[in-house]
């Protein structure tokens, strides 16, 4: 108890008592505190995740950087052996041959229209759908279900054949089949190739690439929001279609802007439909301008290595998805958000 | 007052209101009515006709529609046994799935375990990992599967004789020689060259599996880890008896949805050969459906033996 740093009590009045006592030296006490094999471990396991986080965004991230360092290059770049990465004569031709060879604009714009009235749609009817599966109870949704899992499984090229003649000469319960056989029109359905309506029809169905998974998605969601919440909304005399549209829409907004990325994005470079349904004579869609432009034709034959064509096709690349990183770099933060909150459970 | 009030309950009486989950059961009818009405009028017809197309010999007639033969099972009989390509092509899509899956699974699920803890700069990281869901699909995928600039930016040699040996990050002589000392047989020293060798292509296609993962890290109650480390449990342990159970309905969903992902994938070396007999030729067309169809079986096989082999092992938190 004699030791000197016992703490000396000194009493100053009656009610009031002072504690002196020696503190330990601050650099003992950081010792203690940050050289034990405890915090040894926390820090390198903080700094292997930062760096296994940090390589793996590497790789991620590398693609987009070469590509767009390749993009400025000029056709003597690609020969010179000392350029990696960066240009030694930045140029921006190949971005104005690509605008004004390739029909970019015009690929744009149908692609715009064809993309977002498909991912609208995609998202409502995957919405609501997926509300329907998670919140009510009816006779065969369980096997309804199934056969959502079902459309997931079956290959898309399974079905290309027949798909590709279903829309070529659209037909409702085989109708125009009869109207073409007594006569009354030519062909025996409604041609919808080279049009939109084969991509939207199937966005309004929930038939659409990968929609089986939005509809698990929105399901998982609506699973985890309290049923006390509709119950609530019911008694107060709100009625399924009100509750939905005014309590659960804005409740999955997050979801909802998620499901519409990706609709929108996978719609956006889609080319499994769009080589099915668009034929060359067409209209113009973004597949179709990934080529080396007709100026720099000469270029990259002259070219001594097969670079330079590649590099065209990765501008193109570029130019493509340049609206998708202005949405994600908007709506990333949904993406974030809408996993924190929604709980997806199994 | 007392006519009026009579005239308004007589109604009723008459017709039974509904009850509440009849009336929830018909709402729930209209929610999935989209689906539905897709399902018969578009789906149903088009599944229909390529199994009926994998039985026939076609011809597509100029003035619109096409004729169809029937020849029974030959389609099947020349993909199986005339074509040497299809079943070289399934067994090679089986060995890639092998080891696609459980990597992509295990990767996600560790990413999405690290992305759920604190770390400097978590909103850039998972925004970051992200990305390949959105920017990297379809066209940018067909762009990159033959892609010149970006394997001459990786090895940053314009010699394409000598790229054949070292284009991967890791080469098999290097890996032999780290495990040499270890008595671990051949197939693992090649799975786990294969596995990083992709780990590109891995990263790429782990985007949604990440997403649900943490999903599912995000709906564990703090209160668990909080008792799991006044109980003195280790981070270690905490993840085998806590995180790893709890998520295991999400690895379930995964690898359903990895296996569907890699079968479906336009990448994927099947489907490369199913595309290629199908613009072949015209007869190529039937044969193809007909091989998507045995394909087709033989996912669900897959998928079913999957399912039955983790459902054994998947943990459900009970509900009250």
């Amino acid at each position: 108890m004699n030791n000197a740093n016992a703490p000396k009590i000194k009493k100053d009045s009656k009610k009031k008592i002072r504690v002196e006592f020696e503190r330990t030296p601050l650099i003992d006490r950081l010792r203690a505190k940050f050289l034990n094999m405890y915090t040894l471990k926390r820090v390198l396991w903080y700094l292997l995740r930062f760096l296994l986080l940090l390589g793996v965004s590497y790789i991620i991230l590398f693609p987009f950087f070469s590509k767009i360092s390749s993009s400025f290059m000029s056709e003597s770049d690609f020969v010179d052996v000392t350029v990696r990465l960066v240009p030694k004569s930045p140029t921006l031709q190949t971005y104005s041959a690509i605008l004004s060879d390739n029909g970019y604009f015009e690929a744009f714009g149908n692609t715009f229209l064809l993309s977002i009235i498909c991912a609208v749609l995609q998202t409502f009817i995957c919405c609501f759908i997926g509300y329907g599966f998670a919140k009510f109870k009816f006779k065969g949704s369980g096997i309804l279900f199934l056969i959502v899992i079902f459309t997931m499984i079956v290959p898309h090229s399974t079905l290309k054949l027949s798909m590709f003649l279903n829309f070529k000469d659209f037909d409702i319960f085989g109708i125009f089949g009869l109207l073409h056989k007594f006569g009354i029109t030519d062909r025996p359905g409604i041609p919808l190739l080279d049009t939109n309506w084969p991509l939207w029809i199937m966005s309004a169905t929930g038939l659409a690439y990968k929609n089986g998974l939005f509809i698990f998605l929105m399901r998982q969601f609506y699973r985890g929001i309290p049923d006390e919440l509709e119950e609530s909304a019911y008694l107060d005399g709100s009625g399924v279609f009100q509750t939905f549209f005014r309590i659960i829409i804005p409740l999955s907004v997050t979801m909802i802007v998620t499901v519409f990325m990706f609709a929108f994005s996978w719609q956006w470079t889609d080319t499994f439909y769009s080589g099915l349904f668009y034929t060359q004579t067409g209209p113009m869609l973004l597949p179709r301008i990934i080529k080396v432009p007709e100026t720099l034709a000469d270029l990259a034959e002259a070219s001594s290595s097969t670079l330079f064509a590649a590099a065209c096709k990765n501008t193109c690349g570029l130019l493509i998805i340049l609206p998708l990183v202005i949405m994600y770099l908007f709506g990333q933060k949904y993406i974030v958000q809408g996993i924190e909150r929604s709980g997806i459970t199994g | 007052m007392n006519n009026t009030a009579n005239k308004k309950v007589a109604p009723i009486k008459k017709k039974k209101p509904a009850s509440l989950d009849s009336k929830k059961a018909r709402a729930g009818w209209i929610f999935v009515l989209p689906f539905i009405i897709g399902f018969i009028l578009v789906y149903l017809p088009v599944v229909i006709d390529s199994i009926t197309f994998s039985f026939n010999e076609l011809t597509i007639l100029s003035q619109g529609g096409y004729e169809l033969d029937f020849v029974g099972l030959s389609n099947y009989q020349n993909a199986l046994f005339k074509d040497s390509g299809f079943t070289e092509a399934l067994i090679a899509g089986m060995k890639q799935l092998i080891i696609d899956v459980p990597c992509i699974v295990f990767f996600s699920l560790f990413i999405a375990i690290i992305l759920n803890q604190k770390i400097l700069g978590r909103a850039a990281f998972r925004a970051i990992f992200f990305i390949p869901v959105i920017l990297t699909t379809g066209l940018i995928g067909q762009i990159d599967a033959n892609n010149a600039m970006l394997e001459h930016m990786q090895n940053g040699s314009t010699n394409t004789g000598l790229e054949e040996e070292s284009s991967g990050i890791l080469n098999l002589m290097d890996v032999q020689a780290l495990f040499s000392n270890m008595a671990v047989g051949q197939g693992l020293v090649k799975y786990v060259v294969d596995a990083v060798n992709s780990i590109f292509d891995i990263v790429n296609r782990c985007g949604v599996q990440m997403l649900i993962f943490l999903s599912g890290l995000q709906s564990i109650s703090p209160a668990i880890y909080e008792s799991c480390q006044i109980d003195g449990a280790s981070g270690w342990e905490t993840f085998w008896k806590v995180t790893l159970p709890m998520v295991s309905p999400m690895i379930l969903v995964n690898t359903i949805y990895t296996v569907i992902d890699a079968f479906t994938a336009s990448t994927n070396k099947v489907m490369t050969y199913i595309n290629s007999i199908y613009s072949g030729s015209q007869e190529g067309m039937v044969i193809s459906s007909a091989m998507s169809w045995m394909y087709f079986l033989l996912v669900i096989i897959i998928i079913g033996a999957v399912v039955g082999i983790i459902s054994r092992f998947v943990f459900y938190q009970r509900r009250d």
